[in-house]
């Protein structure tokens, strides 16, 4: 499949927010989590911590059910590969925090090489604390060869 | 090993540590991220997906790079972390991870640090990079 017009889904699709979903932040979960990843630092793993908070990356878990809008053009190879994930930190997640999640399509472009084309698919999660401050954005990476 | 933002040299390398990747640990982590999938629990229902083993979880791989950022200078601020996940990395084996600053913002007061997870067999199945705001 070669036809696809990957410069016209970008312009149709990308800043499309799509989804909203709310996540309440559990202490055990936080410290399972770091726990897990060999993490000894107390402010990640000690809810008596002062400063008890989630791991950085902890956000990257939350998502609202859907990886991209129903209605976005299906082709490649299905969900595609994982090609990665970026968090950018912009506040600490505590527990008892809940948190709002925005879902879009940030971007769509794509790569040939000697094996064919590949379009990339950036799925955004933008997460607003109580307080409507920022607190993460995770940009998830999804690969699909024509 | 306790770093401060100015003791940071470039080419600095971290300390090389060989995580937990126990199925044990593997589990746990799945708990707190309610991510209980057969292919990071277990071995035969992951074959027959076709994958090689029982896989770490690429979100714990991340966070397995994020607790040696802490360890290497504690206090510190992760502001980003970016990764690729380039193979497998199967539950139970071994591994190392480990890292080399390659960045210095003294304006931020920030250090990019180049980041990789590498398998028993010497594949680099993790490859990312961190903007880290160590103490003062």
């Amino acid at each position: 499949m070669t036809d696809v017009d990957v410069a016209a889904i970008r312009s149709d699709w990308a800043g499309t927010e799509f989804e909203t979903a709310t996540f309440e932040i559990d202490a055990g979960r936080l410290v399972d989590w770091a726990a897990a990843c060999g993490e000894t630092d107390p402010r990640f793993v000690d809810p008596d911590h002062p400063d008890f908070q989630a791991h950085p990356n902890f956000t990257a878990c939350l998502g609202t059910g859907r990886m991209l809008p129903e209605d976005f053009p299906r082709f490649g190879d299905g969900f595609g590969i994982d090609g990665g994930k970026t968090v950018n930190v912009h506040g600490a997640v505590r527990p008892g925090d809940t948190l709002t999640g925005r879902a879009s399509v940030h971007d769509v472009y794509d790569k040939t090489g000697r094996s064919g084309t590949m379009v990339f698919i950036i799925h955004r999660m933008d997460f607003v604390n109580d307080a409507g401050e920022s607190v993460s954005t995770v940009d998830s990476k999804m690969i699909r060869r024509l | 090993m306790a770093v401060s933002f100015d003791e940071i040299e470039l080419g600095d390398d971290l300390p090389v540590e060989q995580p937990d990747l126990s199925l044990e640990a593997v589990t746990r982590f799945t708990e707190g991220a309610e991510m209980r999938f057969p292919r990071f629990l277990d071995h035969e229902a992951a074959r027959a997906e076709g994958l090689p083993g029982a896989l770490v979880p690429g979100l714990m791989s991340q966070g397995l790079l994020l607790a040696l950022l802490h360890r290497w200078s504690p206090g510190c601020v992760v502001r980003t972390i970016d990764t690729v996940f380039r193979g497998p990395l199967v539950v139970g084996t071994t591994a190392e991870v480990g890292g080399a600053v390659t960045d210095i913002d003294e304006d931020e007061g920030t250090v990019e640090v180049d980041l990789t997870i590498v398998d028993e067999n010497g594949r680099t199945v993790v490859v990312g990079t961190a903007v880290v705001a160590p103490p003062a």
